[in-house]
């Protein structure tokens, strides 16, 4: 596998030379293989909504550099628009982005604007509304008539539509019902296998990161405090909790179970992993 | 890059100037404008600049504050300047070829570009120590009379204070919005005229719809707290006029007399 993103003492000051200065971020080096699932998280205000607009170069780094696929970004400031294509954002209620009259052209706006052929765009819209499950009927309704989970579907096949090669996801599932929830964290994880496209899903939710992610950044004030692969990571109970960061309530039991000396694994991620393990213990009739 | 729009440049402070009554300045602003242009030479006219020098000293503003609200109208002034100068008729100075300068014309651009400049100067000492709240309470206050002939005077203070209540969140919206729209790879930097403003359209209308969605739910939310309009309403901070107020109304008396006085028995030297 071969690196897709790569950071080099990445910083960026808000407000540079005025009272109100802030590093928003200091000396950010992490690199992130192709195909990788990355979970990031951090409190409001760690610099992960920053970080994320440096790497499809809304944002230029004050210092340090950007490599997407080992090109510099910022080498010519002209060609950035191409890495806007390969590395696709998805903002935080990214329905209110929506625009056109009809479903279908709002989706056809990021490709048309690639220069693809009119053909190549009906293609990419239609397989992009079946990603995210908008039947093909919704295509010609305005964008909005659709409910709020729908839109927010619509919004998000407009990024899928350009066929990025990274997808960054801004707290896609802020503000859904449970089950839009699982619809869009679906949708995710079926572009990421499809195409074995780059996910970089950022989240409150420790569930969700541990269910769907094989690796984990933790932003704290700044500074990369901690990345590896999600096992490592919330295996990290103590640190987290120490930075005001939870792990998922089940990592948390085990955690504390193997803590008490009872013979679980350490690191438990999901409610179905942690069956398996008790399971196992019964079996041995080990523990308690 | 939208960060840096600053809408009613407030410069928050606690003296004098500042804590004088909002309806007091307003109409001290609009005898100061009016003095400006009743003063007809240079002499009357360093009374008026005195003026701002002596208010913004009061009001202790940094100096660089009063440049940056003369920056916006630097093209205005260099242009009056070169148009009087040129087109002035009068007692000539130089001539070159079709150019002539008169001595009519240099004094008049000078007066003209001195004036603008207090003009510029004196009302942004208004906008400087005012918030725009506390600006358009004066405002409904000064223009209660007119609630006599059915002007909806406390509704329109309430618009006012509402649409400035709202702009610093418009700018953020915007800035949001463009962002997700660059990253849908819209080009808004370049290409002509028409393309620049074709590209706009993917910015201004999320930014309409959310102007409408925002406004219904403060619609909603006035409602529930029984907002029903200015009948009846009592407020909670209370204008009155203190001794500075009536001071400040004497000094500016002062000056006013003063222009006219330097007017009428002044020296003759540059006037008109």
């Amino acid at each position: 596998m071969s690196e897709i993103i790569r950071t080099e003492h990445l910083s960026y000051v808000y407000s540079a030379g005025t009272p109100f200065e802030n590093a928003a971020l200091d000396d950010i080096n992490i690199s992130v293989e192709e195909g990788t699932f990355l979970g990031l998280i951090g409190h409001t205000g760690s610099g992960k909504s920053t970080l994320i607009q440096h790497l499809n170069g809304l944002l230029k780094p004050d210092s340090g550099k950007v490599y997407i696929g080992g090109e510099d970004i910022w080498a010519d400031p002209k060609k950035i628009r191409r890495f806007r294509f390969k590395v696709g954002l998805v903002f935080q209620y990214p329905e209110y982005q929506l625009f056109e009259e009809t479903v279908r052209k709002d989706i056809s706006f990021g490709p048309r604007n690639m220069g693809l052929s009119e053909e190549e765009i009906a293609g990419r819209v239609l397989e992009a509304a079946e990603l995210v499950g908008l039947p093909e009927n919704y295509l010609d309704k305005s964008p909005f008539e659709l409910s709020g989970g729908e839109k927010r579907r619509a919004a998000i096949a407009g990024v899928l539509a350009m066929r990025p090669e990274v997808l960054i996801l801004d707290e896609p599932t802020a503000g859904l019902d449970p089950r839009g929830r699982e619809h869009i964290l679906g949708e995710i994880a079926e572009y990421h296998d499809r195409y074995g496209a780059t996910i970089i899903l950022v989240s409150h939710s420790m569930e969700d990161v541990a269910r769907f992610a094989d690796h984990v950044l933790i932003m704290d004030h700044g500074h990369a405090a901690m990345y590896g692969t999600t096992r490592e990571i919330f295996r990290r109970v103590g640190e987290l909790t120490e930075m005001g960061l939870e792990v998922p309530q089940i990592s948390r039991i085990f955690a504390g179970l193997a803590a008490r000396g009872i013979p679980v694994p350490e690191s438990v991620l999901t409610v179905g992993e942690a069956k398996e393990a008790v399971l196992r213990l019964l079996r041995e009739g080990g523990g308690v | 890059m939208l960060k840096d729009i600053t809408f009613g440049q407030y410069y928050p402070g606690t003296s004098v100037v500042h804590r004088l009554d909002p309806r007091i300045k307003l109409i001290l602003t609009l005898a100061y404008i009016t003095m400006l242009f009743v003063a007809d030479g240079m002499i009357p006219l360093a009374v008026g600049v005195g003026f701002v020098v002596l208010f913004y000293a009061l009001a202790r503003l940094p100096a660089k504050l009063i440049f940056k609200s003369m920056k916006p109208v630097v093209p205005i002034i260099v242009f009056t300047a070169v148009l009087n100068v040129l087109f002035i008729e009068g007692e000539p100075l130089w001539t070159f070829y079709f150019i002539k300068i008169t001595k009519e014309g240099l004094l008049t651009a000078a007066l003209m570009c001195v004036r603008i400049l207090c003009l510029i100067a004196g009302s942004s000492l208004l906008t400087y120590t005012t918030s725009p709240i506390v600006l358009t309470d004066g405002l409904e206050r000064l223009m209660r009379p007119l609630s006599a002939i059915k002007v909806p005077v406390h509704e329109l203070a309430m618009m006012m204070t509402i649409a400035l209540r709202f702009i610093p969140t418009l700018v953020e919206e915007t800035g949001k919005i463009m962002s997700a729209q660059k990253a849908r790879g819209a080009d808004m930097e370049s290409g002509t005229v028409i393309q620049r403003a074709k590209a706009l359209v993917p910015i201004l209308i999320p930014l309409f719809v959310s102007a409408f969605r925002r406004a219904d739910e403060l619609a909603l939310a006035m409602e529930c707290r029984c907002y029903h309009g200015g009948e009846g309403r009592t407020r909670m901070k209370q204008l009155s006029l203190g001794p500075q107020d009536w001071i400040a109304v004497l000094v500016v008396a002062a000056g006013f007399a003063g222009i006219v006085l330097l007017n009428l028995y002044g020296p003759p030297v540059l006037k008109l």
